[in-house]
């Protein structure tokens, strides 16, 4: 480890799945942007409690899905009426009915890299170093934990001010997190 | 800070109001198509048997979608769907008398089944061959059956639901379960026959076996608009406004949008199979509905029934944005109205589309007795089951 000890956040543990929510919602109003909360299963209703804007990965999935029935469209006309053209039982060469099904593969076959990807791209995966196991009580996120980690990285971060905010707030539990 | 994310009882009030008169108002509409088609009877036979058969196998097809719907939630024990349930049980209560409406059918078969005219059987040898599939006594066996079955299931799993409203008791909640597991095989068996002998026999030539599945397809998606519609009434009009939320509304306008791509699966591979291998048994059923302007319709239900449900509930917000689902679902309705029309009226009317007057007084009958009916009913009893076991997660969803 860096003799330079930079701060990766301060994480605080909660007591239980609704004291997390309550304080997501108090950090969200504190005008925290940089924060992540950590529980053993999904929490409904945290999106809003964190302020999350709707993710862009659907927009994503779409423009995958569209490029790949244009794509598909154009690559079937090209080949069965340009480079390949047949006469099938009496078809146009260009007979769309047929084109579908392959097109309908094709759009879903990108969609999902789109979603597959999206996802990794916006999760900003592959990370080889997660700091936040610089902490051994995080691990209790796959078990009984309920965690809220504010980086500092967000504008409002203050070391200090801000485990005392945490603290404030109902956590049961405090560290700061070394990067 | 408190947040009011956990409620766990009813606070709205139960009942339909009776006093908005809904109910009279569709069946006075109903009584006056009856009286209007009647005259159309003797005026015009033939027409009057077709135009009910579409209007038959439409409402048919609602009542039946809405009796799959409230099975499918029994079977996965849903929770989501308990506090709007009582809408698709109201509507398949409706299968209890639904064999009374296909009564008159059973007089006009000679118009409707060519398969029954003994000068088409002496010179069709393929007639032949379906006799002893396509005959009077196995005709009207047949339904007995479907119709005995759907009224079994209609009736029970409402009654037991409005007998779980004045005390819960986890022995019907089981047997809800009990009966709808077995139930929905047996849904998927006669409905699938129903529209073999109802619609798909009327062409006796022709057979397609996606054909049962193509009319749940319809059916299905039809329902949930339906479902949709409704409850968006009931919001609109203050009932309810606690109890179902936006969550609930985004589940249903999810499911619309999910079986409006199963419909257009289901219809454009019939369609896509019969086409590519094009031989003559099998291609003259869709020859006929795209001759002439039937083909419109055709692109109609391409266009209306998946492109533009498809783009419109794409997004997260239009799948609860009440403008958007009830719009959506109104036309959709509209389309599987015509859509029986387009499987049932190519037969008499070759040469082009003809909406004719008994095709609206029919329609108007069947919808105002049909409907009627359901507000009557649904002002009968509480609008939620409210002893229902899963009461408190449905309320809770979000």
């Amino acid at each position: 480890m860096s003799t330079n000890h930079k701060t990766f956040g301060v994480l605080a543990e909660f007591a239980n799945p609704a004291d997390l929510m309550d304080a997501a919602a108090e950090v969200r109003d504190a005008g925290f942007k940089n924060f992540d909360t950590y529980s053993p299963f999904p929490i409904h209703g945290m999106d809003d409690a964190m302020g999350l804007k709707p993710s862009k990965l659907g927009w994503i999935v779409l423009g995958h899905g569209i490029a790949g029935l244009l794509g598909g469209i154009a690559l079937q006309s090209w080949a069965m009426s340009v480079a390949y053209p047949m006469h099938i039982s009496g078809k146009p060469f260009l007979n769309f009915p047929a084109f579908v099904p392959v097109a309908f593969a094709i759009v879903i076959l990108l969609a999902s890299f789109g979603a597959f990807l999206g996802l990794f791209f916006l999760s900003r995966l592959p990370r080889l170093n997660q700091p936040l196991f610089n902490s051994d009580r995080i691990t209790k996120a796959t078990d009984d934990g309920f965690f809220l980690c504010i980086e500092a990285t967000d504008p409002a971060f203050s070391e200090k001010k801000t485990a005392e905010f945490l603290k404030s707030i109902g956590a049961t539990e405090i560290e700061i997190i070394p990067e | 800070m408190s947040m009011d994310h956990h409620h766990t009882t009813l606070t709205d009030r139960l009942t339909f109001p009776e006093e908005n008169k809904i109910a009279t108002a569709f069946f006075g509409a109903g009584f006056a198509g009856i009286a209007l088609s009647l005259i159309g009877l003797f005026v015009n036979t033939e027409q009057f048997f077709f135009s009910y058969l579409t209007s038959f196998a439409f409402i048919a097809s609602l009542v039946l979608g809405a009796l799959f719907f409230v099975m499918l939630q029994h079977i996965t024990r849903s929770g989501w769907s308990v506090v709007l349930r009582r809408i698709p049980e109201t509507i398949s209560l409706q299968l209890v008398w639904l064999g009374l409406l296909f009564i008159p059918i059973l007089f006009g078969m000679e118009f409707l089944y060519e398969w029954i005219r003994p000068e088409r059987i002496a010179a069709d040898e393929l007639i032949q061959h379906k006799q002893p599939y396509l005959n009077m006594p196995f005709f009207v066996i047949r339904n007995v059956i479907y119709f005995t079955v759907w009224a079994f299931l209609g009736y029970k799993l409402y009654r037991n639901s409005v007998t779980m409203d004045r005390q819960a008791s986890d022995a019907i909640d089981r047997q809800q379960r009990v009966i709808s597991a077995p139930g929905i095989l047996l849904f998927a068996f006669t409905v699938a026959f129903a529209s073999f002998d109802w619609l798909m026999s009327m062409d006796s030539g022709w057979f397609s076996t996606m054909f049962g599945v193509y009319y749940f397809a319809m059916s299905f998606q039809a329902v949930l608009a339906v479902v949709i519609a409704l409850v968006v009434y009931l919001l609109h009009k203050g009932l309810l406004t606690n109890t179902i939320n936006q969550s609930h509304l985004h589940d249903l306008g999810a499911l619309l949008f999910g079986f409006t791509v199963f419909y257009a699966y289901i219809a454009f591979s019939q369609f896509m199979l019969i086409y590519y291998a094009n031989f003559p048994k099998e291609i003259l059923w869709f020859y006929y509905r795209f001759e002439g302007n039937w083909i419109f319709l055709a692109y109609l239900f391409l266009i209306g029934r998946f492109v533009l449900p498809f783009i419109l509930l794409l997004g997260k917000k239009a799948k609860s944005n009440h403008k958007v689902l009830f719009g959506v679902s109104l036309w959709i309705i509209l389309l599987q109205f015509l859509e029986m029309h387009w499987i049932v009226m190519p037969i008499l009317h070759q040469e082009s589309i003809s909406i004719h007057w008994l095709d609206l007084t029919l329609l108007l009958a069947f919808v105002g007795v049909s409907a009627g009916f359901f507000f009557r009913q649904f002002a009968r009893h509480s609008m939620v089951p409210k002893n229902d076991p899963l009461l408190a997660e449905s309320l809770n969803k979000h």
